[in-house]
C-alpha cells in the first residue's frame, strides 16, 4: 500500500516560521520598555554593599557619591579608606570599624582630604558656570551597607561635615 | 478557476525588518533597564545655635524637642513626656540600673529590625503629632553598635504612618530627621 507523503505548505522549500519568535520578542520589548528608566545614581551591587529598603520616595539627584562598603570607603568609585574588623565588646562578634591610624579625633583623615578636594572642585565648577543650580550646596549621596554599625556611619558623616558637606542624602532601595 | 485563487491570496508579511529592529532595541533596553529603584532620605548635621536667653511666655505650650534614642534594648522617646505622661507618672529607673527604654525590645534584646516595636512607636508619634501638628523635626540618637538598617527603618517610621491614611495619602509625622552623634 502506497503511503501518501504530506506536502509542505510552502511548496516544500522548508522556510523558517518566525511568527512565534516575533511574539516572544514583542513581549520582551514591552517588559524592557516598562523597566526603562534613567537616573543620575547607580549602585554597584556586591557582597560588601547591600542597601536597605525604605519607604522613601524622593528621587536621587547627582552629587558626590560616597559609598561605605563592609571593606572600604569609596568616593565617586575610587577607594579612599580601607575598613577593618574588630571584636564587638557587647556581642563578641566581628564588626566593621575605621582603623585607629586613619582617625584624628572623629575625622577620617584620608577621607577628609579626598572630600575637601571634591568640595573645592565642585565650588570652582559652580562659580565658573555662573548658574545657580550648579553652585556647591554641600550635597552628598551616601550609600551604606545595611549591616554597617552606626559608629562607622557617624564617623563618615562627621568627616563629610568637616569637609563642607552638610546635606546628606542616604541612598536606599525603594519599596515597591 | 485556479487563476482567480492565485490573484485573491494575500502574500505572507515579511517580518525580517521588524525582527532586525527589535533585535537592536533589546540590547539597548537591557542596558538602560532598572530592575531596582533607588530613593534618597534627606538628613542634615545638627545645627548649633546660640541658646535662647528669653524665657517663653508662661501661657505658651512648651516647645517639642523630640528625640528618639535607639539602643540594643529598645527605643527611648525623649522630649515629649508632657504628651506621653500627661499625669507626670513617668516610670522611674530602678536604683543601680539603667533607665528602661520607652519601647523595650520584644525579646529583651534587639538584634534585627523586627525585634523593635515599630507599631507602638508609630502610635506614640501619632499621639505627639496630634498635640504638635506644626512640628516636623525629630532627632535620632542611635547607639554606636546599631545597624544602619535599623536607623533607616526608624527614619521611615518617623517620616510618615502608612496605616493612618489622610486625604493626601499616608499621614506625615516628623519628616525632617537630624542624626545626632549618640553614645560612643
Amino acid at each position: 500500500m502506497a503511503v501518501k507523503k504530506a506536502r509542505r505548505p510552502n511548496g516544500g522549500n522548508g522556510g523558517l516560521n518566525i511568527n512565534s519568535m516575533m511574539d516572544m520578542m514583542t513581549i520582551i520589548l514591552v517588559f524592557l520598555l516598562k523597566s526603562y528608566s534613567t537616573t543620575d545614581v547607580s549602585v554597584a551591587a556586591s557582597d560588601e554593599l547591600e542597601l536597605p529598603f525604605s519607604s522613601a520616595q524622593k528621587v536621587p539627584e547627582i552629587a558626590v557619591n560616597l559609598v561605605v562598603e563592609q571593606g572600604k570607603i569609596l568616593v565617586d568609585g575610587v577607594p579612599a579608606v580601607n575598613l577593618t574588623k574588630v571584636d564587638d565588646a557587647a556581642t563578641g562578634q566581628k564588626v566593621t570599624a575605621v582603623p585607629e591610624d586613619e582617625l584624628r579625633g572623629q575625622t577620617i583623615t584620608r577621607l577628609y582630604d579626598v572630600l575637601l578636594a571634591k568640595a573645592e572642585e565642585a565650588k570652582r565648577i559652580g562659580e565658573a558656570s555662573g548658574k545657580e543650580d550648579l553652585k556647591f550646596k554641600g550635597r552628598i549621596l551616601i550609600q551604606v551597607d545595611k549591616d554597617m554599625p552606626f559608629s562607622v556611619v557617624r564617623t563618615v558623616m562627621y568627616t563629610a561635615g568637616q569637609a563642607q558637606f552638610g546635606e546628606f542624602k542616604f541612598v536606599v532601595y525603594k519599596m515597591e | 478557476m485556479s487563476k482567480r485563487k492565485a490573484e485573491g491570496a494575500v502574500p505572507d508579511l515579511d517580518l525580517t525588518p521588524i525582527m532586525n529592529l527589535v533585535t537592536i532595541l533589546i540590547p539597548f533596553l537591557i542596558m538602560a533597564a532598572q530592575f531596582v529603584h533607588l530613593a534618597v532620605i534627606d538628613s542634615t548635621l545638627p545645627a548649633i545655635g546660640p541658646p535662647s536667653t528669653e524665657p517663653p511666655p508662661p501661657d505658651e505650650k512648651p516647645p517639642l524637642q523630640l528625640s528618639l534614642g535607639l539602643s540594643g534594648k529598645g527605643i527611648s522617646i525623649l522630649g515629649a513626656d508632657m504628651v506621653l505622661y500627661p499625669d507626670g507618672n513617668k516610670p522611674a529607673a530602678v536604683e543601680g540600673e539603667e533607665k528602661p527604654p520607652t519601647l523595650p525590645c520584644k525579646s529583651g534584646t534587639c538584634t534585627t529590625v523586627d525585634d523593635y516595636d515599630w507599631a507602638e512607636l508609630a502610635a506614640k508619634l501619632n499621639l505627639i503629632k496630634d498635640q504638635y501638628p506644626d512640628d516636623q523635626n525629630v532627632i535620632l540618637v542611635p547607639d554606636g553598635n546599631i545597624r544602619y538598617e535599623i536607623l533607616v527603618k526608624a527614619m521611615d517610621v518617623t517620616r510618615e504612618d502608612p496605616n493612618n491614611k489622610t486625604e493626601t495619602g499616608a499621614r506625615e509625622l516628623f519628616p525632617f530627621v537630624v542624626i545626632a552623634g549618640g553614645a560612643i
